[in-house]
């Protein structure tokens, strides 16, 4: 990397080099580019032998640091005596005025440094924009101040008969203002029994006119005198706070400005200090000299250093052995060690180190990016400057924060874990001890093979047969409801929409057991049935719950029941959404009744429900509730299911029952990783044909 | 006056009626009907059998009705149906707080801001919330048992919490950022003219025009843990401890609990405030469903 000749600002403007050594060595290399043979051979010896200490500028600039570090270790003199000459009382205006001083002092004493760098340029702008400006702040605070006194002394200058005789006017105010609040009404009651107006209007009047007279009395409370004094009082300390707060950011932002506009000149080439300083966030940025910010990176190095590294090593584990347990899984450990505990301790390491390799590459990053900028010739962002980005760029990282947090933990976690399980041997008979075994789950489960993994093709293709059927079927009965009932001449609308509401309303689990109750052996709608079909003889009774086909009708009915509530008022919605022009501009063209349904609604219909029916779909994919609730899975046919399952079981239900009821949870998990992989898929090929996604608004 | 009758103007906007028309509309209202009867019917059960003082522990339709309370009176005094309802309003008002604080601001934040990751991170969101929230039943029961190790008044609600909470907020993201997508951005900018800093805008602009939707998510959050059987079945044990899924559950499973009936009232008294609910604010719910369109 070449010094050059010129060093460029924040905006982008180049400026010449002030620094004459740094200058010459970059016109000597601009110079070696362009130069060949000998020339370039004599220009290599000069830059080798251009004096670096002894330099003319170099001493000078020497010299000229050294007056002003003199002259800075003079400021505490120059403050004391500054004190004692000022007559103010307030100490943020004693503050300030020293400052000012002190800025003033400066201002001189930099002048004549101006050319020689831009840091002293720098330091001379910046203490020129508080000579200017500290005074005006100086001049309100005062003034403000004074303000505040004399409303102080005349709040409680206010004397006891005053305020007494106040009062008394101030009610027979709000007493006449009563009156004639009272009278007021009274017109306009007549003028509703005139006929005049509307009871709506007579309704609205009379809350204006009451809610007019009560303003009245409340502006006249306020300007009592002890309230209106004592809001003066407010108010001047609010402007206090604010008003000289928002000057203060003006000064600020001045600085900043200026500090954007001048550049800055480094020796250095190289960012070695982020290569240098990374293990360490907030090392690099306290080198620089961003010690606020250094502060909060250091944060994350304790993070690091007592937290995530002891933490993934095993450290203060809970039973687990940190990353180790998570490959060891509590082999060859205690008795009292378990294998999941170990695999779960060992995610967590592994979030804590990504969460510290992210800090550590953020301060790289932050570190880095300054001193490049530097050596461009970009100062560093200073601690006003650094809280600006925080608030703008740094805001949406801020606030998410803790929804990441939760996610990562609540969601993001376990299905880690489950993923992970589904690559070991958990079952009944390695409970407290399990270990990887690769992909024998998935074997077990495509093959069909085992206890566990041998119903699962049985199961999926009832999943998909009951996914199917029981989902059509309520669109299909809400579909026809909603077009049923929004024909143009049913009457009791709302009447029809509420009843076909109540089964959505009605918390599904309740009618599902209340079913459950009905159809069990000896319930009263299995009876019903019964005598329907002239059953009477007790081996040919029919028994919905233990026939798998019985079972498995009444399931996809009572879904239907369920389900049709909410597409019927999804539909209605939209039904009502649809404009009248279009069925005018049909009829005009001649459509009868039934093409106006079938060409026009129903194609809209179909058109904005469509993903919402996907989701439907999905939705009974994972019904989990109404199989489990109803019979529990069953009826249950060994011959065909095995022990673990019933005939109908889907595949929600199926894990349900091997990880918490049978204890096959290596399986289980792998069932798991199957089906929502399967969903993501569908859905995502889904949501992909969505206007949304297509047209990039995410 | 019969003649003015017959003579009177056909004023309506419609066609005259044809008589296939009037056979159709016949059959539209035979058929509503009809569902409208397959609907009530079971809940009428419900409501019939839990006030008949005549059924036992099974239910029997058909048999004498006489009027009584007495399977509210068991509800109450014989089971912990009190303690599964305070516990069900626990759980879901601290669910429906946690979900509108953190869901507020992303949904904020993703709307607003165009920052690094974000294009990631949501579709990252779009396929969390595909996944089913029982994926990590396995890993619940255990992260409960370290965590309340590390906290011992860490108890098995606040981790349910916690788990709705936390499954709820990639959709409810999308919902609630799709909704201030809708605010023009002009507002915002109008703010920020005046001063405004990113939490003023948040908080004095967003924040009041959201608030219908906000209203809905927390709604819904609310409703979540009353209809939701799955979770607290596996997390909670103690039958005091119950929600109110899971333990009306025990009153028709429970061989030495069995009350049917006790059942049906425990169920009608459940059902009635959200039934309340459902139809008092049913458009609300259904827009806020359909702006969710792309929830699984």
């Amino acid at each position: 990397m070449s010094y050059g000749t010129t060093v460029r600002d924040d905006i982008g403007n180049e400026h010449p080099r002030k620094h004459l050594r740094l200058k010459e060595r970059g016109e000597l290399e601009v110079k070696l580019l362009q130069s060949d043979g000998e020339e370039k051979c004599a220009i290599e010896q000069k830059l080798r032998t251009q004096p670096v200490d002894d330099h003319p500028y170099e001493q000078a600039l020497r010299k000229a640091r050294e007056e002003e570090k003199s002259f800075l270790g003079e400021a505490e003199k120059r403050r004391e005596a500054c004190l004692s000459s000022i007559k103010d009382r307030d100490p943020r205006l004693r503050k300030w005025t020293c400052w000012l001083h002190e800025s003033e002092a400066r201002l001189d004493f930099y002048e004549p440094l101006v050319d020689m760098s831009y840091d002293f340029e720098l330091a001379y702008q910046e203490n020129r924009i508080l000579a200017r400006e500290l005074p005006i702040v100086i001049a309100l605070r005062r003034e403000l101040l004074d303000e505040l006194e004399e409303a102080k002394a005349d709040l409680s200058s206010v004397g006891k008969e005053e305020q007494a005789a106040a009062l008394n006017e101030f009610n027979e105010y709000r007493r006449q203002r009563k009156v004639s609040c009272a009278e007021e009404k009274e017109k306009i009651r007549q003028k509703h029994r005139q006929g005049l107006i509307s009871s709506k209007a007579l309704q609205n009047e009379q809350k204006r006119a009451e809610r007019s007279a009560e303003e009245d009395i409340l502006t006249k409370k306020r300007l009592l005198p002890l309230p209106k004094r004592r809001d003066r009082v407010r108010h001047i300390k609010h402007r206090l706070k604010v008003d000289i707060d928002s000057r203060w950011r003006v000064i600020h932002s001045d600085i900043s400005d200026i500090r954007r506009k001048t550049p800055i000149e480094v020796k250095k080439r190289y960012p070695w200090l982020s290569m240098l300083t990374f293990p360490i966030p907030g090392l690099g940025q306290f080198l620089i000299g961003q010690r606020q910010k250094a502060f909060f990176f250091f944060l994350g190095t304790l993070f690091i250093y007592l937290a995530a590294i002891p933490y993934s090593l095993g450290v203060g584990n809970y039973r687990g052995k940190g990353i180790a347990g998570l490959i060891s899984l509590a082999k060859d450990g205690k008795r009292l060690d378990r294998s999941i505990i170990f695999m779960i301790e060992g995610v967590i390491a592994v979030i804590f180190l990504v969460l510290a390799f992210l800090i550590i590459y953020m301060s790289y990053r932050d570190v880095r990016s300054t001193e490049k900028r530097m050596i461009a010739g970009i100062r560093k962002h200073n601690w006003f400057e650094t809280r600006m980005v925080m608030r703008g760029k740094g805001f949406p990282y801020i606030v998410s924060a803790p929804a990441a947090i939760l996610t990562i933990f609540i969601v993001l976690l376990p299905i880690a874990v489950t993923c992970l399980i589904s690559f070991t041997n958990y079952d009944p008979t390695h409970q407290s001890k399990f270990s990887w075994t690769g992909l024998e789950n998935y074997k077990a489960i495509f093959l069909g093979q085992g206890m566990a993994g041998g119903p699962f093709w049985r199961i999926m293709g009832w999943t998909v047969i009951w996914t199917l059927a029981a989902t059509t079927l309520a669109i299909f009965i809400g579909f026809v409801l909603a077009l049923l009932v929004n024909q143009d001449r049913i009457r009791g609308k709302k009447f029809f929409r509420t009843v076909y509401l109540l089964p959505w309303a009605v918390p599904a689990f309740i009618t599902i057991m209340f079913f459950s109750i009905m159809f069990s052996p000896s319930g009263p709608l299995t009876t019903v049935l019964n005598q329907l079909l002239g059953n009477t003889d007790p081996s040919e009774m029919l028994n919905i719950k233990y026939t798998t086909w019985g079972t498995r009708i009444v399931l996809i009915l009572l879904q239907g029941w369920l389900g049709s509530s909410y597409v019927f008022l999804l539909c209605t919605g939209i039904l009502q959404g649809i404009p009248n022009d279009l069925y005018e501009a049909a009829r005009i063209d001649g459509a009868q009744g039934f093409q106006q349904t079938r060409y026009i609604t129903i194609p809209i219909l179909l058109f904005q429900t469509a993903p919402l029916m996907i989701g439907q779909y999905t939705f009974n994919f994972n019904n989990f509730s109404i199989i489990y609730l109803f019979n529990g899975g069953g009826p249950f046919e060994p011959s065909k299911y095995g022990n673990l399952a019933g005939s109908s079981d889907l595949l929600i239900s199926y894990i349900y029952k091997l990880t918490i009821q049978k204890q096959y949870q290596g399986i289980g998990s792998a069932i798991t990783m199957i089906v929502s992989l399967l969903l993501i898929f569908i859905t995502w090929m889904g949501f992909r044909r969505t206007k949304s996604f297509r047209e990039e608004k995410l | 006056m019969k003649k003015i009758k017959s003579e009177r103007l056909y004023l309506s906007d419609r066609p005259p009626l044809t008589p296939i028309k009037v056979v159709l509309l016949a059959i539209s209202y035979v058929l509503l009907l009809l569902y409208v009867f397959i609907v009530l019917w079971p809940l009428a059960q419900i409501l019939i059998t839990s006030f008949n003082g005549n059924q036992e522990a099974y239910i029997i339709i058909g048999g004498s009705y006489s009027f009584s309370f007495k399977h509210f009176r068991y509800l109450f005094e014989e089971t912990y149906f009190f303690n599964w309802v305070i516990n069900t309003i626990v759980i879901a008002v601290a669910t429906a707080l946690l979900t509108l604080f953190v869901v507020s601001f992303t949904g904020y934040a993703y709307s607003r801001y165009r920052f690094k990751g974000r294009k990631a991170s949501l579709m990252a969101i779009m396929l969390i919330q595909i996944i089913p929230t029982f994926a990590g039943i396995t890993a619940f029961y255990t992260l409960h048992s370290i965590l309340s190790a590390i906290m011992p008044w860490f108890s098995r609600q606040m981790f349910l919490v916690l788990i709705y909470a936390g499954g709820g907020i990639a959709s409810n993201t999308f919902i609630l950022k799709g909704y201030i997508d809708s605010i023009s951005p002009e507002l915002d900018d109008a703010a920020r003219i005046d001063g405004c800093g990113n939490f003023q805008v948040y908080r004095l602009i967003i924040m009041p025009i959201v608030r219908p939707m906000l209203a809905i998510i927390a709604l819904w959050s609310f409703i979540g843990p009353f209809l939701d059987y799955l979770m607290p079945s596996i997390l909670l044990s103690d039958p005091k401890s119950y929600t109110l899924a899971t333990g009306l559950y025990t009153l028709i499973t429970d061989q030495y609990n069995m009350h049917q009936p006790v059942f049906a009232a425990g169920g009608l008294l459940t059902a009635l405030p959200i039934i309340v609910l459902f139809i008092a604010l049913q458009n609300q719910l259904v827009s806020g469903l359909s702006s969710g369109a792309v929830k699984g």
